[in-house]
């Protein structure tokens, strides 16, 4: 028990410990001020973004200085503006924008300013990590090599990523952007990965949708979710992916996997537009403001994979674009294109004629490709690409012709069977192993010999048997990633097995 | 081009320095003609503020504002007024006193865009701080 001398004498020592600094502070007051954007006379040693600390009746409100002009400062406030009033004092803090960054932020819904937004009560961390940074260099990098499993089968066949690339997913409205993305995080369990989620401009009863999937499936124990809602003002937008990707380096150099997924990018050159063209600064093409490329191009260039001397940790990316009825060819989606190493499209022609996910193969690509597969998944896949390839091409024409001989009926026969395969329902993702396995029972011809519509039937009882019979090869697969004869012999009297067992054929 | 009002008063600045008192009646009544022609008139007081602004950077006038708790005596009030032209280099500082019983004792030092709070109620609350953060 201490008693309350002790406490006293301490409270002594401390107040006469401490010294009142006088120190000298830089101030400015609001000249102008709405839409979330301030002028600001004074402050004349302010540096480029900033935080300003704004007075007003109901305590600090910080704000970002962006603009330094001859005789004034063009700032933009994050948070409630409508309390700062014409003639408020503003102060300098000496600090660039920076976000508190910790473990203590996994499993939880914060806004871009790292404040709790999940109820769960206040983030203790120690650290702060500025939302702006020099993404890292070519000595501290290194080519993609490991893959990141999204649990989707057409995309970890054609399209695979590897830790440390990112790889845009772009399509219309409700085609399912977001549902890959999520799949993509809820099969990072037990993957060594940890996942932020940038919500930027989304509906708040999404995102409360989101989270308690991503609860009830457990992959909140190692996922952040990085909130700016629709009724947020356009500067929380506008910094919501740097302050996502200060919290990814945090882990990052710590060595660590990160999986950051940036929903949606076309919000946020909203948003920034809205700041650009407040700030009156000029508008260009779509009124975007010209440097509308590097906003995307310095945040996506942060996504790295680093060597071993670096720590090896590395930051994949999947930042989303939404086209308007498709059009690829507007502003921010060509730029999105060109900075990233790929681009997954869905396509609405597909997503209404039943397979889900949309993916379109043909004008999907990884541009780091096979590297970032296992070796396994890497035999079997060339075959699947190249079979759909082939189906496409002659798809398109044999819809004219009503004969046909017989090795282009088996390869339209075939395909139908892939495209089937590639069917996927949401929050299913699927094991690499068992991804393997009927994706070698397709290219081997197993599935031939049965009905189109009975192949969904036919997946789901091989990976229930194989669950049970063939518990030791897939495990060698997905364990060592190897691939061998002897595995591929396991295999076959595996899928021979349950076609003679189960099926009875 | 458009002329500002910075330009107007850095104009009317250059012609009136060094000049007598009766020159100077003569300049401002041409200025003043000059921008009512220019149809300017409008930005009069604009014109004004910038003409101090510039008047007192070139005379290297600081305008200083200080705010105490209590009515200072006039020995206290030079030597802040010394101390601040020391700080700010300036040859002449316009001392404003103004008193406010809220910062319930010291002194609040503002000049140019530079804050000094030596006030009591800002030490009080930096104490406060302290102590919640380490206890």
């Amino acid at each position: 028990m201490i008693s309350k001398d002790i406490i006293v004498e301490q409270l002594k020592e401390q107040i006469a410990g401490f010294k009142a600094e006088a120190k000298s502070k830089t101030i400015g007051f609001v000249t102008e001020v709405g839409d979330g954007i301030a002028k600001i006379a004074g402050l004349s040693d302010v540096m480029m973004s900033e935080m300003l600390e704004f007075q007003t009746k109901k305590g600090v409100i910080f704000g970002v200085a962006l603009n330094l002009e001859e005789d004034s400062v063009g700032a933009v406030i994050l948070g409630d503006f409508t309390e700062i009033k014409e003639g408020s004092e503003v102060k300098t803090t000496k600090r660039i924008l920076e976000v508190p960054v910790g473990e203590a932020m996994i499993g939880r819904v914060v806004s871009p300013l790292g404040e709790a937004l999940d109820g769960k009560g206040k983030i203790e961390t120690s650290k702060s990590y500025p939302i702006e940074k020099i993404a890292p260099g070519v000595i501290a990098r290194q080519s993609v090599s490991q893959p990141v499993q999204t649990g989707i089968k057409a995309i970890d066949a054609m399209i695979p990523i590897g830790r440390g690339q990112r790889e845009l997913i772009i399509g219309d409205r409700q085609i399912g952007k977001t549902a890959i993305a999520i799949d993509t995080i809820i099969n990072q369990r037990g993957q060594n990965m940890k996942c932020i989620y940038v919500a930027i401009g989304q509906k708040e009863s999404k995102i409360a949708g989101i989270v308690a999937k991503l609860t009830e499936c457990g992959a909140m124990e190692y996922t952040t979710i990085v909130l700016s809602g629709a009724s947020d003002p356009a500067s929380l937008l506008y910094i919501a992916p740097y302050a996502g990707t200060a919290l990814a380096e945090y882990f990052l150099d710590k060595g660590e996997d990160v999986l950051i997924v940036y929903d949606d990018l076309s919000k946020h050159a909203v948003a920034y537009r809205e700041i650009s063209l407040l700030l009156r600064r000029p508008p260009g093409r779509e009124a975007y403001p010209g440097d509308v490329f590097y906003l995307h191009s310095r945040l996506l260039e942060r996504a790295c994979k680093l060597n071993k001397e670096h720590g090896g940790g590395s930051i994949t990316a999947l930042p989303i674009i939404e086209t308007q009825s498709g059009d690829v060819s507007a502003y921010v989606p060509t730029n999105v294109i060109s900075i990233t190493d790929g681009q997954i499209y869905l396509e609405p022609d597909l997503f209404y004629k039943g397979n889900r996910p949309a993916v379109n193969a043909g004008l999907s690509v990884s541009r780091v490709g096979s590297a970032a597969q296992i070796k396994a998944m890497k035999k079997v896949a060339g075959k699947m690409r190249l079979e759909a390839a082939q189906y496409r091409e002659l798809a398109a024409f044999a819809q004219f012709s009503s004969d046909l001989d017989a090795s282009t009926r088996a390869k339209l026969e075939r395909g139908k069977r892939l495209t089937e395969i590639f069917k996927q329902d949401q929050y299913s993702p699927l094991l690499v192993a068992n991804q393997v396995l009927i994706f070698y029972a397709l290219i081997n011809g197993f599935l031939d010999d049965i009905a189109v519509e009975k192949i969904r039937e036919f997946e789901m009882g091989l990976y229930e048997y194989a669950r049970t019979n063939g518990k030791e090869v897939l495990g060698e697969i997905a364990s060592t990633g190897e691939y061998n004869e002897e595995i591929e012999n396991k295999l076959r009297s595996l899928i021979g097995d349950y076609k003679s067992t189960v099926i009875g054929s | 081009m458009k002329i500002t009002p910075k330009c107007y008063a850095q104009s009317l600045y250059e012609s009136v320095d060094g000049k007598t008192a009766f020159e100077v009646a003569v300049i401002s009544k041409k200025f003043v003609e000059l921008i009512a022609k220019n149809n300017h008139l409008t930005k009069a007081n604009a014109i004004i503020g910038e003409f101090i602004k510039i008047w007192n950077s070139e005379k290297r006038i600081v305008e200083a504002t200080v705010v105490s708790a209590k009515e200072m005596d006039g020995e206290t009030v030079n030597r802040l007024s010394d101390h601040i032209a020391k700080l700010s280099k300036a040859k002449k500082v316009a001392l404003r006193t103004k008193i406010d019983k809220d910062i319930l004792g010291g002194v609040v030092i503002t000049y140019g865009d530079k804050m000094i709070d030596l006030s009591l109620k800002t030490q009080l609350v930096d104490l406060q701080d302290r102590m919640v953060k380490y206890n």
